[in-house]
């Protein structure tokens, strides 16, 4: 692939993935529409009563009263007009509820894949300076570890050593409320609350970049530019990071991009245990509260998103490449 | 006790004399115990009985009245659940009516007797025959807006929101006729019939005022100040940051002079239950109300140099956890299987094991909160596993091969709380004993409320209610025939419907003798106990936790929704 | 390719632990034959603080050992079963996709794109709240979300065996379709699904954790993400009640890892990293 294959990727990639957007559509419009309830049981329930008058009313003003194929040709047509629909239960369109909550989301996904990403080739080239050492077994066993721990449940621990016994970081949300802090404080606020709940999100991540390092670094070790280097007398930590990191960079970026849609996966969790004002906690209550039109909004513009940051991914490759097919 | 001697009935008081006025400033005595009533069965004199209420009310322990002179600013932080609106007045979502109660008053709010004492109506009589109530009206109040308050906002909230669009204000406000407003700080309400009811359900929860300025001519449902009020209250709306948190300013211009002592209310939403407690005790929040702290963490917090628990601010509401059949089913038609189900229920240990004591074994539909008709003369079918398995070896359940009599299942909501779960947990254990298989089933809430009040399609169902303080609001509800109504939910979903009771209920409802109300209302918990459509398990306490630094000069029977202008914040030592 | 297993050291330990946790789930219940639901002992208990309690009891006063054991049981009964689902059906639609290519390809292709683009746990979230909380629902939903990582190596796998001579000599043979692929492609595509498999596992069980975490577990069966869930008020307190159950799913779930790591060493020799 060349450079001037970029707008060729781009449009595949918009091509394809438009067929999947549909899918995604249809397939919780379905599942939602086959299940019991709706959304108006879910009003009335929680005002404390009402009358079926009222009810079907509300339903008929939501247009849930409709034969199903006009619902969806209906929600598809707005979504072309980049209309995401209301939430009858928040009262606010669904846009403006997801941008709400987008930044707080993306802040926690970016710092963890960052974390993860950072310690994760640190520990894969500590690993892969000497394979098969007691060294490597040791981060091997570690990295498994973090691979196979539960992340809500490391969570939920993590709550309990630093924040209940140590006292050292706050239990949950974003921001200490009401404190009305800007500039530096405002940062290191945010700081003390973003420790635990990222690198809860991270120690799964970790593990993966890790082993793709090692991996990744195992096998250019006997490459011929790395001969080369070492026979020019670079230092060992030279050759690593000027060369075998490069390297590493293209297939990172593209696993990275393909654990978007799990990351969010990830949030759910993480934003439940610690109360983190974000997207996950936002598609968990829609579920609950069968808010069809607040559910289908976020899964679809998260879907966009992955895409968008999947197309960049694959430019990065792109612009990446070239030296990947200088060693071949 | 003490209490008990003075208990006063206030119907009759108010079918009789006037009150007088309590609109006195606020000099460090706690505002709502200037209230003065005569009794006229007592026969004292106005003074006298004034001291004896103040020594009525001085009793429970929280009440701090002129103990200690409140001290000014802080801003409170309170975890609650977030809302989805930002007014009670067409929707009873507790969490709801806990946020909007600072913004939006109502005509009355409650003492921890559950007798009205004044908010936006400084005083109210009854007409003889119980059909004209007039409520006089404070002056000089304004919204936050700077319009002025008068008696038209109430005429139009009460016909307009209370009477069309309320769920329970449809009952409420049923036999209002006509409303006339003939000054601006008098309304005067025309009943087709006696309505005694009504006094119970007037606070800012039941009740809430709304300006009819910003309402009126709008869709009231789909109006913007539902998410960003404009109130007479204490606190002035600020921001909504979804998913984060609320905050709330003072209101410089609140009609008690010198109140509210707090700068503001900040609400956070904190959804994990042990966050909330590790939020407490770092000192995150002061205040967790409405039994957001889980009753398991309670005990860390027993410490009252640091803390506080208060138990009565949610006795207007009277709730109760039960469990209800679906006697539509044949085999849950004959009323001794449901006696003995009853009677395999320890309800003592439900109570102290899932609820840790936060809450007391119910003995019947009415919650003994509601002092003026609980019912102390009930069949109360206490544990008895014994007398459980011989009614229903009498009904024909007999254990077959395998130990088991009977299947059924047992649904809840997923929605509910974490003590249902357990309850549900401990309900299937007491009743395998006597040889009932029970399978657990939850269900969303959409699922649920589906499955039980439109497909009929359980046997039993467990969930918790809202009694009231009147049983005709809270408690008939259930039991009516004409509350079966398919696909409408927390109606009659049981199916159970006895002529002689629905005329007990229709009588009392429409009974302007208080005496007489109150001997059918004994009638109707006789019959209730007998039938047992709904077996009453446990009284739930809402608690309010909260740290030794918050302070609130009057104790209210609702007050998870007090206005909190008598709250304040000791200085951080 | 088993003596390499063997020699792996890792995938021993894996399998090793697996025994022991599977002979735990299997012969526990002789040594814990109590009612995991029964509520009777004092409510509190810290590990070793009673005899008869040998890991303590849970805020209900029910027996933490025998909890576990049980817990055991069904975790691993619901991560199995929900991974033999979702592989077969991930071979299935691999196959059909990897041999006959063309249209069917593109819309196996398309299926397992929108399965990976939507973030599986939500998805699992979905389908478990909206019908009904239930052990066939978690299986169900957990086997939905799992079977694309099989179906895509198994694509693979058949695509690149597809035009192998030996499969082309039996097409000339004119073998039918079906007797093609199973005596041909499938003994050869299979081996590596087996790690995959296994990893899959390992995912399963932690999907049946988050999912009873989240409140979504069966309410009639008694799991190790029930028990943390139940045990998440008491964080503070008795944190062992949500600690010992996780440590549970950890060791297993990291057995699962270390086995199908083995297994992947064992059978992809020449991946294996040169020093």
């Amino acid at each position: 692939m060349t450079r001037a294959a970029l707008p060729r990727v781009v449009l595949r990639r918009v091509v394809r993935t438009l067929p999947v957007l549909l899918g995604i559509a249809t397939l919780n419009f379905i599942i939602l529409h086959l299940a019991p309830g709706d959304v108006v049981d879910v009003l009335a329930g929680e005002s404390g009563a009402s009358t079926p008058e009222y009810m079907a009313a509300l339903r008929h003003e939501f247009g849930l009263d409709l034969p199903l194929y006009e619902q969806f040709l209906r929600y598809l047509t707005n979504l072309l007009q980049l209309h995401f629909g209301f939430s009858y239960r928040q009262n606010q369109p669904v846009l403006n509820l997801f941008i709400d909550r987008l930044p707080a989301t993306l802040l926690l996904m970016l710092t963890a894949m960052a974390l993860a990403i950072v310690i994760g080739t640190l520990l894969g080239m500590i690993a892969a300076r000497r394979p098969h050492s007691w060294l490597d077994h040791g981060v091997s066993v570690l990295v498994l570890i973090s691979y196979a721990v539960p992340s809500f449940w490391f969570g939920l621990m993590a709550i309990v050593v630093f924040s209940v016994h140590l006292h050292w970081l706050p239990s949950g949300g974003m921001v200490t409320i009401g404190a009305n802090l800007s500039g530096p404080a405002l940062l290191l606020d945010l700081t003390r609350h973003l420790v635990l709940p990222a690198s809860t999100l991270a120690i799964f991540y970790l593990a993966v970049y890790a082993r793709l390092v090692r991996g990744t670094l195992l096998q250019l070790h006997g490459a011929e530019f790395i001969r080369a280097a070492r026979a020019k007398g670079a230092g060992e930590w030279r050759v690593a990071i000027n060369h075998a990191l490069r390297n590493v960079l293209a297939p990172l970026a593209t696993m990275a991009g393909f654990q978007l849609a799990s990351l969010l996966s990830g949030a759910v969790l993480v934003e439940s245990v610690f109360s983190w004002p974000g997207l996950g906690r936002l598609a968990f209550d829609a579920i609950l509260a069968r808010d069809f039109n607040l559910l289908l909004g976020v899964l679809f513009i998260s879907s966009v998103l992955v895409t968008l940051l999947n197309m960049g991914t694959d430019a990065l490759c792109v612009l990446l490449d070239p030296r990947m097919e200088r060693l071949a | 006790m003490k209490a008990e001697i003075f208990k006063i009935d206030w119907p009759v008081v108010f079918a009789i004399v006037i009150p007088l006025p309590c609109d006195a400033p606020v000099s460090g005595a706690a505002p709502y115990m200037t209230i003065q009533r005569r009794d006229l069965f007592l026969g004292v004199s106005h003074l006298t009985l004034a001291a004896l209420l103040g020594a009525e009310f001085a009793l429970p322990a929280e009440a701090q009245a002129g103990a200690e002179t409140p001290s000014k600013g802080g801003t409170v932080r309170i975890a609650v659940d977030e809302p989805t609106l930002l007014t009670s007045a067409f929707i009873t979502t507790m969490n709801i009516g806990m946020v909007s109660s600072k913004i939006l008053e109502g005509l009355v709010a409650y003492d921890l007797n559950l007798k009205p004492i004044p908010a936006l109506a400084r005083s109210w009589d009854v007409a003889a025959d119980g059909l004209t109530v007039t409520f006089h009206l404070r002056s000089g109040v304004s919204w936050h807006d700077g319009a002025p308050f008068s008696a038209a906002d109430v005429k139009f909230s009460l016909l307009e929101v209370w009477k069309k669009l309320h769920p329970f204000g449809r009952a409420v406000f049923a036999n209002v006729t006509a409303v006339d407003t003939p000054d601006a700080d008098t309304v005067v309400v025309h009943l087709s019939a006696p309505a005694l009811y009504l006094f119970n359900y007037i606070n800012t929860y039941g009740a809430q005022i709304l300006p009819r300025h910003i309402y009126e001519g709008t869709d009231i449902l789909k109006n913007p100040a539902n998410v960003a009020p404009i109130g007479t209250g204490p606190f002035v709306f600020k921001e909504w940051v979804r998913g984060s948190h609320i905050q709330l300013e003072r209101n410089a211009r609140y009609w008690q002079e010198n109140q509210p002592y707090l700068d503001g209310v900040i609400f956070r939403f904190i959804p994990d239950p042990s966050a909330r407690t590790a939020a407490l005790e770092n000192n995150e929040i002061d205040v967790a109300l409405g039994s957001l702290i889980p009753v398991s963490n309670l005990k860390r917090f027993a410490d009252k140099s640091k803390y506080q628990i208060n138990t009565d601010d949610g006795r207007f509401l009277a709730s109760i956890f039960l469990a209800q059949f679906n006697v539509r089913r044949p085999y849950l038609q004959d009323r001794r299987l449901r006696q003995a189900l009853l009677s395999a229920i320890d309800r003592n240990a439900l109570a102290r094991l899932v609820w840790q004591g936060y809450a007391k074994p119910a003995m019947g539909p009415v919650p003994s909160s509601v002092s003026q008709y609980h019912s102390t003369s009930l069949e109360t079918y206490p544990f008895d596993l014994k007398k459980a398995e011989a009614l229903l070896d009498e009904v024909g359940f007999t254990r077959g091969a395998d130990g088991i009599r009977l299947k059924l299942t047992l649904d809840s909501g997923s929605a509910s709380s974490l003590e249902e779960t357990r309850a549900a947990e401990f309900i299937k254990q007491a009743w395998s004993r006597v040889g009932i298989a029970l399978e657990l089933r939850t269900l969303d809430t959409a699922g649920f409320l589906n499955r039980v009040f439109t497909e009929n399609d359980y046997d039993v169902m467990i969930s918790s209610l809202h009694a009231l303080p009147d049983p005709t609001l809270g408690v008939q509800r259930l039991y009516w025939t004409k509350n079966i109504i398919k696909g409408a939910p927390w109606t009659n979903g049981s199916g159970y419907s006895n002529p002689e009771l629905d005329q007990v209920m229709q009588e009392a409802a429409a009974e302007a003798d208080p005496a007489k109300r109150k001997a059918l209302i004994q009638t109707w918990q006789e019959i209730a106990q007998r039938d047992l459509p709904i077996l009453d398990l446990v009284e739930l306490t809402w608690t309010t936790v909260s740290t030794a630094r918050y302070h609130k000069v009057t104790s209210q029977g609702d007050g998870l929704f007090a206005g909190l202008q008598d709250a304040y914040l000791l200085p951080q030592s | 390719m088993l003596g390499r297993l063997f020699a792996n050291k890792v995938a021993l330990v894996g399998l090793l632990l697996l025994l022991i946790i599977l002979a735990i789930a299997v012969f526990g219940r002789f040594w814990f034959p109590g009612d995991p639901w029964e509520m009777g002992a004092a409510p509190m208990l810290w590990p070793g603080e009673e005899a008869g309690n040998p890991l303590g009891t849970d805020f209900m006063g029910r027996d933490l050992a025998t909890d576990l054991v049980s817990g055991a049981g069904v975790s691993l009964m619901i991560g199995f079963v929900s991974t033999g689902i979702a592989v077969v059906v991930g071979i299935g639609l691999g196959v059909i996709s990897g041999y006959f290519g063309g249209a069917v390809d593109q819309g196996v292709t398309w299926l397992v794109e929108l399965f990976q683009t939507i973030p599986s746990l939500v998805l699992a979230v979905i389908l478990v709240a909206v019908f009904k909380p239930s052990i066939t629902m978690v299986v169900i939903a957990i086997a939905t979300v799992s079977w694309p990582p099989t179906a895509r190596l198994m694509r693979q796998q058949v695509q690149s065996l597809r035009h192998r001579d030996f499969v082309l000599a039996g097409e000339a043979m004119g073998m039918s379709h079906t007797r093609l692929i199973f005596s041909q492609i499938l003994p050869n595509a299979l081996p590596p699904i087996l790690s995959v498999a296994t990893l899959t596992v390992a995912h399963a069980i932690q999907a049946e954790a988050a999912l009873a975490f989240l409140g979504l577990g069966d309410p009639n069966v008694m799991s190790w993400g029930t028990i943390i869930n139940s045990g998440r008020e008491q964080l503070a307190d008795a944190w062992y009640i949500c600690g010992l159950p996780g440590f549970a799913i950890l060791l297993t779930v990291l057995g699962f890892n270390f086995l199908g790591d083995g297994l992947n060493d064992a059978m992809n020799p020449h991946l294996r990293d040169h020093a």
